[in-house]
């Protein structure tokens, strides 16, 4: 049995197993069928990626099934219902321990704001930004990440790749400015980490912006 | 539009498809499955009861709730209310019995079909153990009692015993698994973070998955689902692909190129994850082999491509370019070959997901200013929008039956999920807890 054709559509999968074909026949399911199958499990995924930026990659294809059914029986025996599909508890300590470097806003400096769907740096934004610049000639060591960010209307994909859009708009315009671009380093937060919740052109305002925040410690 | 949930929605159906194998396999466009039936009528159902098999009284009524919305949700039957139809149905709890025969004739005279009833208690009636549910079938076209199943399990799993008979039932007069035991990946915010949760489909049982208090983004499952993969930011800095492993919880990045890496999507085979990631300047699309590690680049464009999702044979993928201005649906070969645009109505379509049955994508569509929910044949020859109204519609992923989406929307404020037939019919909403709830992915079939 192909695991391609196996995958395209469970539909057919149960069809052929109705009509007799070959491969995909039923096979008996212990405990209920809705516990998953061990078999196949990630293959030493390590927490880290490789030097290539491509981690391990367990098998994630379908292995013929019946779906875990075994049909209305006229003398049913006793089915063991599982607990459904496995799910680990949440380990904090699993997350904890990813690093997270550590940022401060510094209240010299500006935000700048964009128009809907847009990423041009609009006159005032690029007032804010030459004070910006000002502040990072004169604090010379200090590293700046360029945060993008958007409303909430649109596709939560899409604003990923407006908020990039701006983020690096700014970051470009600083390095116009003078300002070394090995202290910026930029970042999308798309419309994820909105700094106002309402739903009114007055907060989307605020969430579509550019924000500065100084890198701290080593 | 209709057509959607009658494709295959019965036993002829199914031989239709398994005739459609041989196209398949030829390579054909994924839109052969296009072939419906129109005079496809739901298969009226009528549940009879699940009674007090000696144990709490909540039982039974409880699995009868479950039973009745799993009946609804298949949309393979038409739940009919047997009272309303002057049914009594007391005696039915023996209904192997001699007793339910009057029953059964007055169903089939009253035209329903189906009539299943059952019974549920702890095993041990004195005490806390055990739970037992019987379920059995009268099929009025046969005229007999076709079979039944008998479920023990923790009284943990009630609502998936009543979501497993449903199945049951679906499987019987379709051929499919039914969707009653399939889960529902997505985002719910705590705090400013925005962690992975999984909930059964119906929204209950939600569990969450990672807790590292930064963003955790655009769940999808893996082909055999054990394994998610989404977007994750490390040092909450570099965006990266992660997985994580529902069983263990065990989680590790699989993408790490710099830039954005985001919308990651396995091909039904488990073979490939394509994904968009701006490493090499602009958001563009790749795709990785799984099993030799190599990356392929699929797109050269000065414009941002994103949001890739595979047709359920493999062959193709639909994603969004903003190459002519805002984004746009295009199509091409999974090996980025023969790019073609598939959206041409309105300034904003974003967010395409290929139906398991390949005969439509579905997308978020901007009309009148808002974020609405449409779908388009791949021939593009057919486009309808599904959802109405104020709110942000986003992230839509079909049940793997087809028939029905889910997606997130701001329709009554904070952002939770609904969901909704692929007919734009009988929109359900699944979340109620939390601050807001976003980017869900629903299960391949069990």
């Amino acid at each position: 049995m192909n695991k391609t054709l196996c995958t395209c559509s469970l539909v057919l999968v149960m069809g052929m197993a109705l009509i007799g074909m070959p491969g995909c026949s039923k096979k008996s399911v212990q405990s209920g069928g809705d516990s998953q199958s061990t078999q196949g499990m990630a293959k030493g995924g390590s927490s880290d990626s490789s030097k290539s930026g491509v981690g391990s990659f367990p098998d994630t294809g379908v292995q013929p099934g019946d779906g875990g059914l075994r049909g209305l029986d006229k003398n049913p025996s006793e089915e063991r219902v599982g607990s459904g599909t496995m799910l680990a508890k949440v380990d904090p300590s699993s997350s904890a321990g990813r690093q997270m470097d550590e940022f401060r806003a510094e209240a010299a400096l500006q935000d700048v704001f964009f128009a809907y769907d847009s990423w041009t740096i609009p006159e005032d934004g690029r007032q804010a930004l030459s004070r910006d610049a000002e502040w990072l000639k004169s604090n010379s060591s200090a590293l700046v990440k360029v945060e993008g960010h958007c409303d909430e209307r649109g596709t939560s994909a899409y604003n990923l790749v407006l908020g990039e859009k701006r983020a690096k708009a700014a970051r470009n315009y600083l390095v116009e400015l003078g300002v070394g671009a090995n202290r910026l380093s930029v970042v999308s937060y798309g419309k994820e980490r909105p700094s106002c919740k309402e739903h009114a052109e007055s907060c989307y305002q605020q969430n579509r912006r550019g924000h500065l925040v100084v890198k701290t410690g080593k | 539009m209709t057509q959607v949930k009658l494709i295959g929605a019965w036993f002829g159906g199914v031989l239709l498809i398994a005739g459609a194998v041989g196209i398949l396999e030829s390579g054909a466009a994924d839109v052969f499955l296009e072939a419906t039936r129109p005079d496809f009528q739901k298969i009226s159902l009528g549940v009879a009861g699940i009674q007090n098999g000696g144990g709490p009284d909540w039982l039974g009524g409880r699995i009868e709730e479950v039973l009745k919305k799993d009946v609804k949700r298949s949309l393979v039957f038409d739940l009919v209310d047997l009272a309303s139809l002057g049914i009594k149905t007391p005696d039915i709890g023996n209904g192997m019995g001699a007793g339910s025969k009057a029953v059964f004739k007055q169903a089939a005279e009253k035209g329903v079909s189906v009539l299943v009833w059952g019974k549920a208690g702890l095993k041990e009636a004195d005490k806390e153990a055990d739970v037992n549910m019987e379920g059995f079938v009268y099929d009025s076209g046969s005229d007999e009692v076709v079979g039944g199943k008998r479920y023990a399990g923790s009284p943990s799993v009630v609502r998936l015993m009543a979501h497993r008979f449903a199945d049951e039932l679906v499987f019987r007069y379709t051929g499919e698994p039914g969707i009653a035991r399939t889960k529902i990946a997505y985002v719910a915010e705590q705090g400013t973070a925005r962690e992975l949760f999984v909930m059964d489909y119906d929204g209950y049982d939600a569990r969450q998955l990672t807790a590292d208090g930064f963003l955790n983004l655009m769940p999808q499952w893996s082909p055999d689902r054990r394994f998610l993969v989404f977007t994750a930011y490390r040092n909450r800095n570099t965006q990266d692909i992660d997985m994580i492993e529902l069983a263990t919880g065990k989680r590790w990045t699989v993408i790490s190129l710099g830039g954005l890496n985001i919308t990651p999507a396995l091909s039904p085979d488990g073979n490939f994850l394509a994904f968009a990631s701006s490493h090499e300047g602009n958001s563009e699309l790749y795709r990785l082999d799984t099993r030799t590690k190599a990356i392929q680049r699929l797109t050269v464009n000065p414009s941002g491509d994103l949001s890739p999702s595979w047709s359920p044979n493999g062959r193709e993928l639909v994603f969004v370019s903003d190459r002519g201005g805002g984004p746009q649906l295009f199509l091409m070969g999974s090996d980025g070959s023969n790019v073609r645009r598939l959206t041409f109505e309105g300034d904003y379509n974003a967010a395409p997901v290929w139906s398991p049955r390949g005969n439509w994508i579905a997308y978020v569509c901007r009309t009148h200013k808002e974020y609405k929910l449409c779908v388009i044949s791949p021939d593009g020859q057919k486009r309808m929008q599904l959802t109405t109204g104020p709110g942000v519609d986003d992230s839509p992923s079909w049940s793997p039956d087809g028939r029905h989406l889910v997606f997130s929307s701001t329709a009554d404020g904070k952002s939770h999920i609904y969901m909704i037939d692929a007919d734009g019919k009988d929109i359900e909403r699944l979340t109620f807890q939390g601050t807001h709830n976003s980017a869900p992915s629903w299960s391949p079939a069990s």
